[in-house]
């Protein structure tokens, strides 16, 4: 059978053309990364000069004292870093969670929202800033919020057996979406207008402006949790993008790996938008704009999804903490700069569809 | 539930500020909610950040010159109506956890000595400077700011703030008005207070329940919210029928269009405030004198409210005529000469 | 034709069927199924629409449970077997449907892969290797980049048997794997029906078309009425008489359109 194997790689590589070294885009992707990551760190309101920056960082390496002044450092170490760390695990959460929802429901344009962890996470915030609790207490409400309503969404999904379980979970999610919608909205206008109002808008749209290092210890082993089951999962995520009979035909058993993966994804929604608020369009369109650039094939587009959500998200906060002199909301920068960057890539002539 | 601070534990500084001193919680009686940080001995307080509106109308009263900047919008005319430094003073954005609009790097760039936030004070405020004092090692305290409170206010902060004298004169004038809305209401009874409605938007549907601190100024100048019969709560809507249910004696704005439309809608006509035409709009130049903030800025307004309501009633008579009263309290807490002319403007352009 | 091996108690049969009744819920699809397929044996089933062709693949399948009886593969119930385990001895090739995805025909073949490797494994070169095999063997080995979606329908359906065929299965079940086909890629799938029969697999089908049944079958099923109602050599299964009772068609009108493939399968009998 070798010999065959070699001819046969021989006549297809005489008919494919050769790829190129399968390393290099992920060396280009990590490159890229790393200079968003730095640009983040050299840019923001508090003037300070990349001589700073750089002696700050090799102080904090060395042990040693870096002659700079308690404000500078408490800006890179305290308010920067805790914000770029965020939006590093933030963006590359929703991103693949997004990427295995996509893949689960056989559907492009699906979100990580489509069972209702943004809505219930929303619900939950909004109720612990209307009852005017701790911010902590506010942010596990989120979680559990979230948790609850995709777990309402599955529980009511399996009571029903008559139709495509796929979809019964799609109009289950829609349903208890608005329903928990109806309820933001309840308490927006029971909401004090001056005080509380402001709070519960900016929250609903999102921003990392209020990340501090105590929130990121809580809430990153939770997302990570919810990480590792979907990328070691990765390559088996193909599978579910099959009729269900014929992926359990091949060996798979359907339900019990997609209650994984909802767990899984949920998980790791629930805590970002316990740490964040709602940041809507990277679960949707970065999976999206990855599969364009890297294929379906969930083995790359996990990874692809993770640096690119990682590295937009961190552009997209820097952006929203440099361009206006107030702090823009991160949900409207990111619709405002991906919807277009969407559109560039469609219009481009690339892998057939 | 103790939490663990990966970073900060090589900065010792930030380590001593805020491990060696925990969160502080005033004891009975006194209007400080809360405060977080190492605060400076209050002759070395140069810089002073206003968390919020009311915070910010306190200390342009106690402190101008130590003012950072305000927390909210002013009009070029609202800033006519102010003293030398606080006129120029930069808009700089509000701290308020998740509605802040002051980005956190500018905040440290400020490098105020202190944040001062006034006004409700529950767990989420509470919360919230705490978490401003741990990311960015600046010192927060929280003061209580309810009508009731700002005497007690005026003098504590001034003391912390290094201006104890200016806010012994302050809350003197404080006291004055306090007492004497108390004295007005000892003796009205509560059946006698006259039944009034305060209508916040343009449109005046928009009022506060009993409990709001938007709208406390009405019972303590001895009238009586006539939303009193829906429950207690915070500002709220309310539709035109329960408004003729309630039907109001007096009916109160800051808004001038919602104070003419009251006058001549049709709908309104019934309402035995608009027949007796006892609709009257508070100024609101440089800060309303009934709310917007809810802060130190309505001591006057209690002043006007009582003269209104109670123009009888021997201690109001005995006060000071109105526009003398608005020249003095303006040149007191703002910084002001007005004109007589300008006063009579200011309280024209509103009734 | 070679001599039609015979299941019997020397060899263990593949697949068996005990007395099957099939259906979903109250509706009895079909009673009394009973039926064994040899190692390296092909079977084809005949039957009308709706006779519950794709019921029986599926209860067959184990994706659906038998209203009564019970289906054995390799001696063992489906019902005891873990789902992996079965996947490595039987392959499933669908009717070929557009995918969703732009997946390379590669990544599909090597989606028959996932009973072969870990849990938390992705394919490695010796299943890269494997797969280019199976898409050797059924010639499509220029296909391999092509995207899934923007190929024939014909050159799908030879994906999907290759994509069953990566699972190095000992029985194959093929739910008409023929339709929608144009001539020529019928003849190029039924030639490579004939040639996996030829290298030891046993191969379930099903099909609306009597003369290809004809062709690649060592025995043909019919199932009509609920009911297996022959099944046998081709020569004596799928005669003109029979054909007419299962389709519920004149039997000169059988024997004008099968004609030729009656004649080369087996000598003519007694004219109808």
């Amino acid at each position: 059978m070798t010999t065959c194997v070699k001819e046969a790689r021989q006549a297809s590589a005489a008919l494919c053309p050769p790829a190129p070294a399968i390393w290099l885009p992920w060396a280009v992707a990590g490159v890229l990364l790393a200079a968003v990551v730095v640009a983040a760190f050299a840019l923001g309101k508090f003037p300070m000069a990349p001589a700073d920056l750089l002696r700050a960082v090799l102080a904090r390496s060395t042990g040693a004292a870096s002659g700079l002044s308690p404000a500078q450092e408490t800006v890179v170490w305290n308010i920067r870093l805790p914000r770029i760390a965020a939006g590093l695990l933030v963006g590359a959460g929703l991103a693949a969670a997004g990427a295995a929802y996509q893949g689960m429901f056989r559907n492009p344009l699906v979100s990580p929202d489509i069972l209702g962890v943004s809505a219930g996470a929303g619900l939950g915030a909004v109720l612990g800033i209307y009852l005017g609790l701790p911010l902590a207490v506010v942010q596990a409400l989120a979680f559990i919020g979230g948790l609850l309503a995709v777990g309402t969404v599955v529980g009511v999904a399996g009571l029903v057996r008559r139709h495509d379980p796929v979809l019964v979970l799609v109009l289950a999610g829609i349903a208890v979406g608005a329903l928990l919608g109806a309820g933001i909205s309840l308490i927006k206008i029971l909401a004090d207008p001056t005080t509380q109002l402001p709070s519960i808008t900016f929250w609903l749209l999102g921003g990392l402006n209020a990340v501090t290092t105590a929130d990121l210890a809580v809430t990153a082993p939770v997302m990570l949790a919810g990480l590792v089951p979907m990328a070691l999962l990765r390559w088996r995520m193909n599978l579910l993008s099959l009729a269900d009979e014929e992926a359990q035909a091949l060996g798979i058993s359907v339900v019990r790996l997609r209650l994984l993966l909802v767990a899984a994804a949920t998980l790791t929604t629930a805590a970002a938008v316990s740490l964040t608020g709602i940041i809507g369009w990277i679960g949707l369109v970065v999976p999206h704009v990855a599969r364009l650039l890297v294929g379906p094939n969930f083995a790359r587009l996990l990874p692809a999804s993770l640096l690119l959500g990682g590295g937009f998200l961190v552009a997209t906060d820097t952006l929203a903490r440099t361009a206006a002199s107030i702090e823009l909301p991160l949900g409207i920068l990111t619709a405002l700069v991906g919807a277009p960057f969407f559109l560039f890539l469609l219009a481009r002539p690339g892998r057939g569809e | 539930m103790k939490r663990r601070h990966w970073l900060q534990s090589g900065l010792p500084w930030l380590a001593a500020a805020w491990w060696g001193v925990p969160a502080w919680a005033g004891p009975t009686g006194s209007t400080i909610a809360a405060r977080f940080g190492k605060l400076p001995p209050p002759e070395r307080v140069r810089r002073v950040f206003a968390a919020g509106a009311p915070a910010g109308v306190l200390l342009a009263a106690l402190a101008p010159d130590k003012l950072v900047g305000w927390p909210l919008q002013l009009s070029d005319a609202a800033r006519g109506l102010l003293g030398a430094p606080l006129q120029g003073l930069p808009f700089v954005g509000r701290l308020a956890g998740r509605g802040s609009t002051v980005p956190m790097e500018t905040l440290v760039q400020l490098q105020p000595d202190l944040i001062l936030d006034s006004g409700t004070a529950d767990a989420t405020c509470i919360s919230a400077a705490r978490r401003v004092t741990e990311q960015t090692g600046l010192p927060c305290v929280l003061v209580h700011g309810r009508l009731a409170d700002h005497a007690a206010q005026l003098r504590e902060v001034g003391q912390l703030l290094g201006v104890a004298e200016r806010g012994e004169r302050l809350a003197a004038y404080a006291d004055a008005t306090l007492a004497l809305a108390a004295q007005v209401r000892a003796s009205v009874a509560l059946a006698e207070r006259p039944r009034v409605y305060f209508g916040r938007s343009a449109d005046g549907l928009e009022t506060g329940l009993e409990g709001s601190i938007n709208l406390e100024l009405l019972d303590f100048a001895a009238g009586s919210n006539v939303t009193a019969a829906a429950g207690k709560g915070s500002l709220t809507r309310v539709s035109l029928e329960q408004i003729l249910g309630w039907d109001p004696e007096v009916i109160v704005t800051q808004d001038p269009a919602f104070a003419r439309r009251a006058l001549s809608d049709p709908l309104w006509q019934s309402l035995t405030a608009v027949r007796k035409r006892r609709v009257h709009c508070a100024p609101s130049m440089p800060f309303g004198w009934l709310d917007g903030p809810p802060g130190v800025n309505r001591l006057i307004g209690v002043h006007w409210l009582v003269q209104l309501l109670h123009p009888a009633h021997p201690a109001v008579r005995a006060l000071e005529p109105l526009p003398v009263a608005v020249q003095r309290f303006y040149r007191l807490f703002y910084g002001a000469d007005l004109s007589p002319k300008a006063v009579a403007a200011l309280l024209e352009g509103a009734a | 034709m070679s001599a039609v091996p015979q299941a019997n108690s020397a060899t263990l049969p593949v697949l068996e069927a005990c007395a099957l009744a099939i259906g979903h819920g109250q509706r009895r699809v079909g009673t009394d199924l009973s039926f064994a397929m040899a190692p390296g044996e092909v079977l084809c089933l005949l039957g009308p629409n709706g006779s519950g062709k794709t019921t029986l693949f599926r209860t067959l399948l184990g994706l659906l449970a038998p209203l009564a009886g019970e289906v054995l593969v390799l001696g063992e119930p489906v019902a005891a077997w873990p789902r992996s385990a079965f996947a490595r001895h039987v392959g499933y090739v669908p009717q070929a449907h557009a995918g969703i995805f732009p997946y390379t025909v590669e990544d599909v073949v090597l989606m028959g892969r996932a009973a072969r490797i870990g849990r938390f494994a992705a394919p490695a070169q010796q299943d890269r290797d494997h797969a280019l095999h199976c898409l050797n063997t059924l010639g499509i080995a220029h296909l391999r980049q092509r995207i899934y979606t923007a190929i024939s329908g014909g050159e799908r359906q030879l994906v999907l048997i290759a994509r069953a065929l990566a699972q190095e299965p000992v029985l194959l079940v093929m739910d008409e794997p023929t339709a929608s086909l144009d001539f020529g890629n019928q003849i190029r799938v039924l030639e490579h029906i004939a040639q996996l029969r030829q290298q030891g697999m046993a191969v379930l089908l099903s099909t609306h078309q009597p003369d290809h049944a004809l062709r690649v079958a060592d025995r043909i099923a019919l199932l009509g009425g609920g009911r297996l109602m022959a099944i046998g050599t081709p020569a004596s299964t799928a005669t003109p008489e029979r054909l007419a009772a299962l389709y519920g068609v004149s039997k000169r009108a059988v024997a004008t359109s099968l004609g030729t493939a009656i004649a080369t399968s087996h000598p003519p009998e007694t004219t109808p």
